[in-house]
């Protein structure tokens, strides 16, 4: 009995080293192991061993019939190893480098700084409102405290309608109506559309956007309009940027800035962009007029705020190097295809 | 506006202080600087000298061969093509290695005749406007004296942003600037040295009626027995350093004093104007002014005219040419008035003529102004002209004051805007510097404005806020954040829809955004068969040469896919914006939004392009906004083909059209492409009733798919089968998908074959084919009782 097992055993080891492939290790375990095989059968041996050597033969038994299977299971990985192999060289190499189908959608520009711009206000618990194109004499004058013999209510400046209204030529003809939709504290940007009866050069557009913001709580000081500004533009520009206030002049705000920012592109040391100065004038903002608040239902002595204007189109220039902002409004294909979606 | 720092700092101390130092603290300070030139460092070597002998030059008939002695002894050669040469003459020389206006004086041969230096004109060294000949100067100036010894062409220029300005009427002269650097130095300003002409008072008052309320002021003073025709050369270098040209001596000094002072003045001649009226007129008036140019007087323009009401000036822009100064003038009359700053606006629009004086008045000026002009300037003009005889007392009509603004603030509230605490004596000292004056009281603050801020600039506290921190500097302030309640911010539905959209446009179907005008092309429209109409339209549209307000969205994408179709075969474009096609019952805009796609393709058939408009409206309604929209009858907008377009609708509410471009405009756009467009009311969108959310549940049981060839009239919409489709009642899950249409067959004796594709799964159990069958039967039998049968 001992010897038939050692002897299968061996046969088996003979068997396997000829076989190459996976069906013929298959067919080996059905001859060694199946319902009738070589191994199978000496079980039924087993009740003539003697009773004292049955323990050892029994375990001699069980042990062969797991070495053949090991032996056909790993000579069975071997072979699968070796095919998959042969099936992977023999694989046609693909030119990942041929083009591929193109997404050829894209986003404008501005749309795509825009958005950009709104996620930090966003992140900083600012809600988006939106403004109007054609607005009230009140709501682009009047209510921001502009006065009624000021230039810019003039016909030169201004489209007005032939049905009393104008176009609105500032950001800012928003402001009324947010002060008196959400209750205290306010935090909201209003980009938009803005009108200017001028003529258009490389510079000037007759229609361009804007993205203004205002704050109103008790209290707010020109530190808190600085340290905002900072942060916030640091997001935008992607890097730590500096700051400065210089005097300006709004109706809407007193006191009234120019925001300069230390130039992101060159960090102060001078290029074409800031044209050597080292500062960028970015930002117009200022403490709100305390008319402004007045109108917007909010008392002047209890609350104070900060507005600050963004040049839309002027973002967009800077980040994708755009020189004339009349390619905004163009229509060119050939220049809007070659943005994507992200700046 | 040009500032001179030589100017400046006849007012006010600045030693020690680099012109660096006080460009950046008045920019951060004060008013935005556009530039800064060193003048005069370009001119070397330039001295005084005399021509000792004129020859004619013998190859040339305008040059002359002139010596001249230039200080060194020895006589120096050298050629000259100034008229106005003459032996004896003083004029200004540069030397040979010296250099004017950056070029460098080296010895030359002009026409055949050597040459060792330059005789200069004024225009070549930058200091008078005169072009014609070399500099005069008399016998004070002398021989071989540095030019810049004797005169002080060396300057620094500080060009300041005039728009900075605009709240600023105390800034537009030097003494007004000099207060800035005064206040942001901590320097004193001297006072204006000026002739008390209090002890003329005796003298005969000139005849001064002022006849409307929008002249504030108006002073008046005649001196007589002038003989200097020509300004000092001092006087001449401030005004062409600051860009004024030299004219003569009375023209000069009153552009002195409106540099200066930053009051505007003139001068009449008192022999052809003895006494003034000021009006507004009611008509038009012709008038002939200084610049030899006629212009028109529009109604309500004030106008200067004499006693007998004949008009000698424009009020505030410019004088007329017939009562002005001329070569033979010895007595004038001289005018230092104030106007209400909105009358003079309109006027020099009007007019067409913006004049210095006339963007000062815009500015508000303060009427204080007005005496102490006429007090300096014969102050100057005795000190040049010292025979001068003032010949009236100083008549001063004066309309209307300024209110005097008294603010009330105090520390704290100073303090609390500015973000900086500080105290009482430090914001007195700044307002102090400034020309305020402060009284303390209990803590409150009793603020007076002075005259010079007080016509509009300065008159509420939060004014005062902006002053003491300028001063202060906003640099010092330091950056603090808010404390703000913690509270959910909700976003407003419409602007997140807006973006979703546009993002999905663009990733997704691959089109492209574009943005338009918000004008009404009709000339383009009309080129290519538009009806667009104007609701609203442009007050002055000649001007601007946009005629009115679009109607639609689409027109404006039309104009846009035709300037590109020479470039492009296929155009997706799209754009959300405003439309203007409604007044409400206020006669207010109603203002939409729209989303307009344009597709334009060389490849892709109309139906193809107008199925994938359909796709996009299902991607938005169901997708972005969760909500089923029903495809209507054509639309009638003439935009569209009248039988492939239809109207976008939820119930009863339309959202928009969309279809293929009507033929007669399509090929007028381009013939060799295929249009669809679509225009929806983004407004519209977010107020869609979203569809209750239905998830069906998974089976574990295997599911059957059954291919079912339906047949249909032509005339029926599939919208009709779909909607019976999902009529079926069932206990399996059933889900169904159009799979193929056959329409050519002759064996379907013109119906239409629909084969639908039906998934059925059980919830509990294995099907059996007799469930199927019986399935299958019901199903046939609910089809056909909208008439569809099954195709044998």
């Amino acid at each position: 009995m001992q010897d038939r097992i050692k002897e299968i055993l061996s046969y088996a080891r003979e068997r396997l080293e000829k076989i190459n492939s996976s069906a013929e290790c298959q067919n080996l375990r059905v001859e060694l192991l199946g319902k009738s095989g070589k191994i199978t059968e000496l079980f039924r041996f087993m009740k003539e061993v003697p009773n004292e050597k049955k323990g050892e033969v029994g375990k001699m038994l069980n042990d062969a019939k797991l070495d053949a299977e090991k032996m056909i299971s790993a000579k069975e990985t071997f072979l699968s190893n070796l095919e998959l192999e042969k099936q992977i060289n023999s694989a046609e190499k693909i030119d990942i480098t041929l083009p591929s189908a193109e997404c050829t959608g894209s986003l404008h520009p501005r749309t795509i700084i825009q958005h950009e711009i709104e996620e930090v206000f966003k992140s900083m618990g600012f809600v988006v409102e939106d403004g109007n194109e054609v607005e009230t004499e009140y709501n682009n004058f009047t209510a921001v405290n502009v006065p009624e013999n000021h230039p810019a209510r003039d016909m030169q400046d201004t489209f007005w309608l032939d049905n009393g209204q104008v176009l609105k030529t500032h950001t800012s003809a928003a402001q009324n109506r947010i002060l008196k939709k959400y209750p205290l504290p306010i935090r909201a940007i209003f980009p938009g559309r803005c009108f200017r009866n001028e003529d258009t050069d490389a510079g000037h557009e007759n229609t361009f956007f804007q993205l203004e913001g205002v704050i109103v709580d008790k209290d707010v000081s020109v530190g808190n309009l600085i340290y905002f500004m900072k942060e916030m533009l640091s997001k935008i520009f992607k890097k730590e940027v500096e700051v400065r206030l210089r005097p300006g002049f709004f109706p809407f705000t007193e006191p009234s800035f120019e925001m300069d920012v230390r130039c992101p592109f060159c960090d102060g040391h001078g290029c074409s962009t800031c044209k050597q100065g080292g500062w960028i004038e970015l930002c117009p903002c200022g403490m709100i007029h305390p008319e402004v608040l007045k109108n917007g239902g909010i008392d002047p002595e209890k609350y104070s705020g900060c507005a600050f204007g963004l040049g839309l189109d002027r973002m967009t220039m800077l980040s994708f190097a755009i020189n004339d902002i009349r390619e905004l409004n163009s229509g060119n294909l050939k220049l809007f295809k070659q943005f994507k979606l992200k700046a | 506006m040009k500032i001179s720092l030589n100017w400046i700092k006849e007012f006010v101390n600045l030693d020690g202080i680099s012109v660096d130092e006080l460009v950046k603290r008045f920019g951060l300070s004060t008013a935005e600087v556009e530039g800064v030139e060193y003048v005069g460092k370009d001119i070397e070597n330039v001295v005084v000298a005399e021509i000792l002998t004129v020859k004619d030059h013998p190859n040339s008939d305008h040059l002359h061969i002139l010596t001249v002695n230039d200080g060194t002894g020895s006589p120096v050669q050298v050629v000259c093509g100034a008229p106005n040469v003459r032996v004896g003459m003083r004029t200004f020389f540069a030397r040979v290695g010296g250099q004017v206006k950056g070029m460098k004086i080296k010895p030359a041969k002009l026409a055949g005749v050597e040459s060792f230096g330059m005789c200069c004109g004024g225009h070549e060294l930058g200091i008078e406007t005169d072009t014609t000949g070399i500099v005069e100067l008399d016998n004070s100036f002398p021989i071989g004296a540095n030019i810049k010894d004797v005169l002080p062409v060396e300057d620094v220029i500080i060009e300041v942003d005039n728009k900075s300005l605009t709240n600023r009427p105390d800034l537009w002269g030097h003494y007004g600037i000099a207060r800035e650097f005064s206040a942001i130095f901590k320097r004193e300003l001297k006072p204006i040295e000026r002739v008390d002409l209090t002890k003329y008072n005796n003298l005969k008052p000139l005849n001064i009626k002022v006849e409307t309320p929008n002249c504030f002021r108006y002073c008046g003073l005649t001196v007589d027995n002038v003989t200097k025709k020509i300004s000092p050369l001092s006087m001449k270098i401030k005004l062409n350093y600051c860009g004024m040209r030299d004219i003569n001596l009375l023209a000069d000094i009153t552009n002195y004093l409106m540099l200066e002072l930053g009051q505007p003045m003139h001068a009449f001649d008192s022999k052809i104007v003895h006494g003034i009226t000021v009006i507004e007129t009611d008509k038009n008036i012709e008038m002939e002014t200084l610049e030899h140019a006629s212009h028109t007087i529009e109604p309500g323009s004030i106008v200067i005219c004499d006693e007998q009401k004949v008009p000698v000036a424009i009020a505030g822009i410019k004088g007329g040419l017939k009562s002005g100064i001329s070569e033979k003038t010895d007595s004038l009359l001289l005018e230092s008035a104030c106007f209400d700053s909105a009358t003079i606006r309109r006027a020099s629009r009007k007019i067409g003529l913006i004049t210095d004086a006339s963007l000062r008045y815009e500015k508000s000026l303060d009427p204080e102004m007005c005496p102490i002009a006429i007090e300096r300037l014969v102050y100057l003009l005795k000190n040049i002209d010292n025979g001068i005889v003032v010949s009236s007392s100083l008549t001063d009509v004066y309309k209307y004051h300024y209110p005097t603004h008294i603010i009330k603030t105090d520390a704290d509230f100073i303090s609390r805007r500015g973000g900086v605490k500080l105290n009482e004596n430090e914001i007195s000292d700044i307002l102090t510097r400034l020309g305020f004056k402060v009284n303390v009281k209990n803590g409150d603050m009793e603020v007076v404005v002075p005259s010079f801020r007080g016509t509009k600039d300065v008159t509420i506290k939060e004014d005062l806020v902006e002053e003491i921190f300028r001063m202060y500097g906003y640099d010092n302030i330091k950056s603090a954040t808010m404390s703000m309640p913690l509270q959910p911010v909700e976003q407003i539905p419409e602007h997140t829809l807006e973006y979703d959209i546009k993002y999905s446009l663009a990733s997704i179907f691959n089109f492209n955004e574009v943005h338009s005008y918000v004008w009404n092309y009709e000339n383009y429209n009309k080129s290519v068969g538009i009806k667009e109409e104007s609701i609203v339209h442009l007050m002055d549209a000649s001007k601007s040469g946009h005629g009115g307000l679009r109607s639609h969205l689409l027109p404006s994408i039309i104009k846009i896919a035709d300037e590109n179709k020479n470039k492009f075969n296929d155009i997706s474009i799209f754009e959300i914006g405003r439309t203007f096609d409604e007044l409400d019952e206020n006669n207010l805009v109603k203002e939409k939004k729209k989303l307009a796609i344009v597709l334009a393709s060389s490849s892709e058939s109309e139906k193809e392009l107008y199925f994938k408009l359909k796709q996009v409206v299902e991607f938005i309604a169901k997708n972005l906004c969760g909500a089923s929209v029903t495809y209507d009858k054509p639309t009638k907008n003439p935009l569209f083909h009248p039988i492939n377009s239809c109207t976008t609708m939820q119930g009863e509410n339309i959202i928009g059209e969309f279809g293929i471009l009507h033929p007669s405009i399509a090929k007028n756009v381009d013939k060799r492409k295929n249009f669809a467009i679509l225009e929806l009311d983004v407004r519209i969108l977010v107020t869609l009733n979203k569809d209750a959310v239905k998830i069906i549940p998974t089976s574990k049981y295997q599911s059957v798919s059954i291919d079912y060839n339906f047949l249909a009239d032509k005339s029926m919409p599939y919208q009709t089968i779909e909607n019976k489709l999902n009529e079926f009642k069932s206990s399996h899950i059933v889900e169904h998908s159009l799979k193929d249409i056959y329409t050519n067959d002759e064996s379907l004796n013109g119906k239409i074959s629909y084969t639908i594709n039906v998934i059925v799964t059980p919830k509990n159990k294995t099907l059996e084919s007799t469930d199927i069958e019986k399935f299958s039967n019901r199903l046939i039998s609910h089809m056909a009782e909208i008439g569809l049968t099954l195709r044998s």
